[in-house]
């Protein structure tokens, strides 16, 4: 078997031989000589430039100038000399009859010297063929958000990012070019080659760039793991022959909930439901003298939330480096509590730790180095999920005539309450405290250890050691609490558990750099990568502590022996993931630029015969400012069109769907009188697909990158087309299967979009500005999906209890739309319910009454069912965009970030519509009460038959834009002092995050994250069942660089 | 080329990193390592066992509720803001709600997930190593066998048109004609009557199916079938005479018996006198216990809760969603026969103060007290008692396939020779002192099982073995009860029943992914 896989690649060898051949090239030519000597003058200050290279091109005869910018050299009359100086612009000069060669440099323009993190490498920004978008650490850290990703919000076009909750620690939704998949959008992490799943655990001031790979043709180099795109992540480094420096950056900032759900009053609450009665044919339950003494009553959601939550961030680093060995070190601290609950319920704190260095030994042919970061992160949450684990929801439908405590000061228990809208009505606040009791800490040690040997010029090989190592413990504490019948703990419960999984990664990379006559440019990579990867977890659980508190909460202190009270669980599985890459970048003048990958990707998640993929890309770039007729014109200072093509692959499935499983836990029957006995048994649990290969994307791009007003003006511009196919899918089969479906492939998304960054910035005098915007116009259509309906159906139950599906994947339409009955307004009067009729004069909703909703009849049939439900909605915006906007005059500097959506609805439920007296958003207030009352809201009923059928009374629109960051920010250092000032930096700010939010959406947040609670599908996205919204900061921060 | 050599060394570094991919399921097995030897077989065993508990006790609309609710016995009932679908099944009338196009694909699912644990099982059998046991061989097939059969008898009798499936298959497959559905099941039971081990009941491990179970079971299918279909035997496999055979050999060989007092059959009818779920009375039951949860863990009888009052307690009997009883069926009872208190729950009759009106759709005043979710006299539910964290899908009662009273009732239709006396054994514990004899004849027989299988998920399969025209006529009604407190008009027409043949609704969902393979049945 061993052998066998590992020989499979049969299409490498010749793969090899090719990149082999290219590194073989070598040419030559005769020469013959006279001394040319000249000085080099820097065009900025006229003053000569010490160090400039002087080679002879095509030899390898070359000089440094002196420390007057003086040089000679050896040359023949006709040969080319390559003058150059890091920072300026290469000059080629020809030498004629001369012996005297004087030369202005012209400094290069920040774009051009700015070099982008690619994969395994990187590239010459202007050399960059692919559509990638880099962001500095810079920009990451004037945010002040506690998650690189969230500061990443609106900085790149094309690439959305939401929060799936505004709790402290929470993940968030990253979606590149559109959702792509069924199984999430989640792209593949690389933080300094090392790969990984997630991001939060870094602080952002240990970042020192963050590039996006966003066509296949960029992140094929990463294959069978990129469909999603990739984030490069490179931490800070020491720079060589820098002076050391010390930096402290430290904030401290307040949080408060921007805005709250207007839940009804008492009094309101009352009036409606009185109204509801009669409606319903009964009798109101208030008199009117008894609404007028409710007074407003509890007010749910103020109960819940917390004001002025703390968040506080310290770091220190420390950077340096000589001509042989650079250092980059951090310790860094970050807390955020939550606003909702509160610091004990949902708290955040994380510590950092970093350590980068690298050394060069024996001449610089052997370079080691390794990059180090630890993370341990304390948390603690409320639940933030679907509609039954979520502690927000359930106080948006508590009657506010709930009382908080009882006459003894506890938490009013309504078991013995008699009257309708209490009984089975628990305590909002109380379930969240007593049902959140849980603490976690988990400690990330991410980095490598790298060897780099350069036995001849610009032929490197680098083996690198990856470490991906993740422990994660945690226990919780639910005590013996009767707060309703529905809600009450007969005994104690402790849960302990604890997971560890550890990615090793062993990278080997062979480049060469090379120029094959004066003009053709070489840069040739090979590599090969193994990972493996394995993760085990315990969980135990058990009742009756000796203590009755979270602290304690620990399995030893229980001490109950009834097995069915006890649960435990255990596993371990492990992937292996083997590969070989390659990369060639050629061009010709710097002008005409060529570049191609392949990578093999061999996966164990899959069967013996279909473990290998090859994922191939090749793009082509013109940098046409460069050519004759466009050198010296005055409109482009820089245009280069590019084109590329590529395949990327998508392994994300649970393993082993290959086989047929027999699952043994949870399969028991019981036989004997007593109960609680259980004899194990087994089954055949999935039917096995051993044909289970890759979900492949491949991906078309087209664009431009141009600067324009003497590079004051920069501006890239993308076409592209995704195509995400032979999705990993699990589609529905026949019940006669007789087990669960497999995983097989099928069906695809296409998304096309348009993408444009725009780039400007200038100086008057003292005062330097800068202002950037992007935006992207994405549109995803699914088709292909291989059911015979040709749709993978969403869950039910989501929205409330008993609530249908309403949200689908389904060919023609964008992934996890909206699907419910369209509505026409309210029925006003019995004539118009008796005139509503199809075309054949049936009268489509006989049984309704003048209030309720008019639904269309979009088939034209002569009723109204489920093949009238139709697409109401689309959770995937069609544009999204940010921009930002910079200044600084002197010791002042001025920024602001925002970011924006437009063209997604979102689904709002947050009222459980089984019930006759759950509270309501104020958005009630509009309902239909009388003729010409309302033709958008109906009347409200006990039965609530308006609502349990999900129709676009559900859907709102989601367009936002957020004003994510304003910073006006004042350093000290940049004041003129009398004496020296002992720091470089000393900079104090104010800054305030999540300021306003511009949107006609009504709930908390309209960034809403989550979709579905199953994990199978993750292409559910905009559903708002109840969700803890981003706070409102204010902070005050310091910044020193000594 | 002085530098091949580097290259060559180069490449080979490349080349350092690769490894192998192989990988297992470290913590399951697969269908190559397991159905090795008879430890796996029993393990498999319990496994169906298991489907079967999944399929009826945790599936989709639970038949036992969905056969009264069709019946002239109970109303769809449930919450007032509840969606329409058990009116839909109660009034055979799916305009009632039109867009419940699924309501029992959860029990279709169910029911093909446990048969096909059954047919892999039975296919594995050769490549066991039963180390030359061929009794125990047999014992487990038999049991195999039975469950399937079960499950088929269910299925064909509240779908009629059914995919037949003896061993696994992804096929595409159409409905069967009911004939071949009924082959399979009767030769099922029959090779499981024939090789069960003749041994009392209390011999076998309560809950395994004995002997007995798969001879009186036998008798309802043959009951059923020639009813329904109107035929003289059961698919040419078991004649009239070897149907009451097998149900006199139960009576003379089983070692079962009725107990003393009908009440004592039900835990909520008896508390403390309950006889328990292994009493003597009791010939097969699918069992239950407390330990479901949201994790998996599937073995609760998740239906019970539908038969409770509407989400009120009051001791012995605990709260539910309200399906509620038929005032007909309380009225049907003499005062004197000990059967009704212990079959029907009367709110006025016990003085129960509920005060539930407004959330209860189709009111009566009458709940099941057969099977009832239960509380302890602090009101806390039993399952809770018993440590379970979920009141609602762990109620733990059994559900009883078949009792030694149908044994003896069923005896007396296929005109056993004692056939008075098996009518008067079981009348006689019915009305104890008050007992006077009644003449046994077919009319008699039938008004006795109403009488005595009420709420037990058996009357519905009665009447319609009498022809679809009576069963339709008995059930239609058009009455007054309260839903949400209000007086609203309740009307099943027998011609909706008519339309539909008694049969159910076949889900959308499967017809959809057959392509239409799969016909919708009549009426719906």
């Amino acid at each position: 078997m061993k052998s066998k896989n590992c020989i499979k690649t049969t299409k490498l060898p010749y793969f090899m031989a090719v990149l082999l051949s290219v590194f073989m090239m070598q040419f030559g030519f005769a020469q013959e000589s006279k001394t040319v000597s000249g000085t080099i003058t820097s065009s900025e200050d006229g003053f000569g430039i010490p160090g400039a290279t002087v080679q002879v091109q095509g030899t390898k005869s070359s000089t440094i100038s002196d420390f007057d910018g003086k040089y000679k050299i050896e040359a023949k009359t006709g040969d080319v000399l390559a003058i150059s100086f890091v920072g300026f612009k290469t000059q080629n000069i020809t030498v004629g009859a001369q012996k005297t060669v004087n030369v202005v440099l012209n400094p290069e323009t920040a774009e051009l010297k700015e070099i982008v993190v690619i994969g395994y490498g990187s590239q010459k920004k202007a050399m960059v063929t692919n559509a990638v978008s880099q962001v500095s650490g810079e920009s990451l850290v004037k945010t002040n958000t506690t998650n690189a990703l969230q500061a990443l919000q609106g900085q790149a076009a094309g690439l959305q990012i939401t929060s799936t909750s505004g709790q402290p620690g929470e993940s968030l939704n990253v979606v590149i070019r559109g959702v792509g998949s069924t199984a999430g959008s989640n792209p593949l992490y690389v933080v300094d080659g090392v790969l990984t799943g997630d991001i939060s655990y870094l602080n952002n001031a240990d970042i020192e760039s963050i590039s996006v790979l966003k066509d296949a043709a960029s992140a094929a180099i990463y294959g069978s793991q990129a469909s999603n795109g990739v984030v490069l992540v490179t931490t800070k480094k020491g720079k060589r022959g820098a002076p050391g420096q010390i930096t402290f950056d430290q904030y401290y900032g307040v949080q408060s909930v921007a805005r709250k759900v207007d839940l009804l009053d008492a009094k309101e609450y009352a009036t409606i439901l009185n109204e509801a009665a009669v409606n319903s044919g009964k009798n109101p339950y208030f008199t009117n003298d008894q609404i007028a003494a409710l007074g407003s009553g509890t007010n749910w959601m103020d109960k819940m939330l917390t004001e002025n939550a703390a968040t506080k961030n310290f770091a220190f680093g420390a950077s340096g480096g000589s001509e042989t060995s650079v250092y980059s070190t951090s310790l860094s601290y970050l807390g955020q509590e939550g606003v909702v609950g509160g610091k004990d319920l949902s708290n955040y704190q994380r510590y950092n730790f970093r350590f980068n260095s690298e050394h060069k030994l024996y001449k610089d042919i052997v370079t080691v180095g390794e990059n180090i970061s630890f993370a341990h992160v304390d948390k603690n949450g409320i639940g933030v999920g679907n509609q039954y684990n979520n502690s927000l929801r359930s106080a948006f439908q508590a009657t506010p005539l709930l009382p908080m405590y009882d006459a003894n000061g506890n938490y009013f228990d309504t078991t013995k309450s008699t009257e309708p809208w209490l009984t089975g009505v628990s305590n909002p606040y109380a379930m969240m405290v007593y049902n959140n009791q849980n603490e976690s800490d988990s400690q990330k040690l991410l980095g490598n250890v790298y060897l780099q040997i350069e036995p001849i010029k610009n032929l490197t090989f680098k083996t690198t050691l990856g470490l991906d190592y993740n422990v994660n413990e945690g226990h919780s504490y639910s005590p013996i609490y009767s707060l309703s019948i529905y809600a009450n703990n007969a005994f104690d419960r402790v849960n302990q558990n604890m997971n560890k999984s550890r990615s090793i990664n062993w990278d080997n990379l062979l480049t060469y750099k090379f120029n094959a006559g004066e003009n053709h440019h070489f840069e040739a990579l090979a590599g090969s990568s193994y990972i493996t990867y394995n993760v085990t977890s315990i969980e135990a659980a058990n009742a009756d502590s000796v203590f009755n508190d979270l602290e304690h909460a620990w399995l030893d202190n229980t001490t109950n022996k009834d097995g069915a009270k006890m649960s435990m669980k255990g596993s371990k599985y492990e992937n292996k993931l083997m590969s070989y890459f390659g990369r060639l970048n050629y061009n010709y003048r710097e002008t005409y630029l060529l570049s191609a990958t392949l990578r093999a990707d061999g996966s164990s998640k899959f069967a013996p015969g279909n473990q290998w993929g090859y994922f191939p890309s090749v793009s082509a770039g013109w940098i046409a400012s460069n050519e004759e007729f466009l050198k010296d014109s005055k409109v482009f200072n820089f245009l280069k069109f590019r084109g590329s093509w590529g395949q990327v692959g998508n392994q994300s499935i649970r393993p082993f769907q290959y086989l047929a499983l027999v699952k043994s836990n949870t399969t028991n029957y019981t036989f004997g009188n007593e109960e609680g006995v259980l004899t194990p048994g087994a089954y055949l649990e999935n039917l096995a697909n051993p044909s289970l290969k890759w979900e492949t994307s491949e991906q078309i791009d087209l664009g431009f990158d141009a600067r324009f007003l003497d590079n004051a003006l920069s501006v890239n511009f993308d076409v592209y087309k995704k195509t995400n196919k032979d999705w990993l899918i699990l589609a529905p089969i026949l019940a006669t299967a007789g087990a669960n479906p497999p995983f097989i492939n099928g069906g695809d998304v296409v998304n096309k979009g348009v993408e444009l960054s725009l780039n400007y910035q200038n100086k008057i005098g003292d005062f330097n500005y800068s202002i950037s915007a992007n935006g992207a116009y994405n549109k995803n259509t699914v088709g292909q999906i291989p059911t015979s309906d040709g749709i993978i159906h969403g869950l039910s139950n989501e929205l409330y209890d008993n609530a249908g599906e309403f949200y689908r994947a389904e060919n023609g339409h964008p992934l996890g739309y909206f699907w419910g009955y369209k509505t026409g307004g309210v029925f006003q009067n019995q004539a118009q319910i008796d005139n509503y009729k199809s075309a054949n004069g049936v009268v489509l909703q006989p049984n309704a009454a003048p209030g309720d909703i008019i639904y269309v009849n979009t088939n034209g049939d002569d009723k109204i069912d489920a093949s009238d439900k139709t697409s109401i909605g689309n959770p995937n915006p069609d544009f999204t965009y940010g921009f930002s906007l910079s200044a600084s005059y002197k010791a002042f500097d001025f920024s602001l970030n925002a970011n924006g959506v437009a063209g997604n609805q979102i689904v709002q439920s947050y009222r459980n519509q089984a019930g006759a007296y759950g509270n309501y958003t104020s958005a009630i207030l509009g309902r239909w009460h009388g003729e010409g009352s309302s033709n958008t809201m109906p009347r409200v009923t006990e039965d609530n038959r308006n609502f349990t059928q999900f129709s676009d009374l559900y859907v709102q629109d989601g367009d936002f834009l957020r004003i994510n960051t304003v910073t006006l920010g004042f350093d000290l250092a940049k004041m003129k002092q009398s004496k020296p000032f002992f720091a470089s930096q000393f900079r104090l700010y104010f800054s305030v995050l999540n300021l306003y939010t511009f949107t006609k959406y009504d709930g908390m947040d309209p960034e809403i994250g989550f979709g579905s609670s199953n994990t199978d599908q993750k292409f559910s996205s905009g559903v708002d069942v109840g969700y803890y919204p981003r706070p409102r900061t204010f902070m005050m921060g310091l910044n020193v660089k000594l | 080329m002085k530098n091949t050599y580097l290259y060559i060394f180069c490449f080979s570094l490349l080349s350092l990193g690769s490894c192998s991919l192989e990988t297992e399921p470290l913590t399951q097995q697969t269908d190559t390592n397991f159905y090795k030897n008879k430890d796996d077989a029993y393990t498999a065993l319990v496994g169906c066992y298991d489907g079967m508990q999944v399929a009826t006790g945790a599936s989709g609309m639970g038949v036992p509720v969905v056969s009264e609710i069709m019946s002239d016995d109970c109303f769809g009932g449930t919450g007032n803001s509840d969606g329409y679908n058990y009116a839909a099944i109660d009034e055979f009338d799916i305009t009632r709600s039109p867009s419940d196009v699924d309501m029992l694909n959860g029990n279709w699912i169910g029911y093909y997930k446990a048969l096909y644990r059954c047919n892999v099982l039975l296919q594995k059998m050769d490549q066991i190593d039963w180390e030359g046991d061929t009794t125990l061989r047999k014992t487990y097939e038999s049991e195999t066998r039975f469950i399937r059969a079960y499950l088929y008898f269910e299925m064909v009798r509240l779908w009629g048109n059914i995919p037949l499936l003896t061993e696994p298959s992804t096929d595409n497959i159409p409905q069967a004609n009911p004939d071949d559905v009924y082959k399979v099941i009767a030769e099922d039971l029959v090779f499981a009557a024939n090789n069960l081990p003749s041994v009392a009941y209390n011999a076998t491990t309560s809950g395994r199916v004995t002997k007995w179970a798969a001879k009186s079971l036998l008798g309802r299918v043959y009951l059923y079938y020639t009813g329904y279909y109107g035929k003289s035997d059961l698919v040419g496999v078991v004649t009239k005479a070897q149907a009451l055979q097998h149900l006199e050999d139960v009576i003379a060989g089983s070692g079962h018996a009725l107990v003393d007092d009908f009440s004592t059959l039900w835990p909520a009818a008896s508390v403390d006198k309950y006889a328990g779920e292994d009493n003597k009375e009791f010939v097969f039951s699918i069992k239950y216990t407390y330990t479901s949860d949201y994790n998996g863990n599937t073995d609760g009888n998740h239906w019970l809760v539908m038969f409770g009052m509407r989400e009120f307690s009051s001791y012995p009997y605990g709260r539910g969603w309200g399906v509620t009883v038929n005032s007909k069926l309380y009225n049907a009872y003499a005062a004197n026969d000990t059967r009704r208190t212990a079959t029907v729950i009367g709110i006025t009759e016990e003085k129960i103060p509920f005060d539930k009106l407004n959330n209860q759709r189709e009111y009566t005043g009458y709940y099941n007290k057969k099977y009832s979710p239960m509380v302890d006299k602090d009101g806390k539910d039993l399952p809770l008692t018993m440590g379970s964290q979920f009141w609602d899908i762990s109620q733990f009662q059994d559900y009883v396939v078949l009792r030694y009273a149908d044994v003896l009732l069923m005896a007396a239709e296929l005109g056993s020779g004692n056939a008075q006396a098996y009518f008067d054994e079981v009348r006689r514990r019915a009305y104890k002192t008050n007992f006077t004899s009644l003449a046994v004849n077919s009319d008699n027989i039938m008004k006795e099982r109403y009488l005595e299988f009420a709420l037990e998920g058996v009357r519905y399969w009665d009447l319609l073995r009498q022809g679809v025209g009576k069963a339709s006529t008995t059930i239609a009604e058009t009455t007054q009860l309260l839903s949400g407190g209000s007086p609203v008009t309740k009307t099943i027409s027998a011609a909706k029943i008519l339309a539909t043949q008694g049969l159910q609704q076949i889900p959308n969902t499967q017809i959809t992914l057959s392509s239409g393979v799969l016909k919708q049945n009549a009426g719906w």
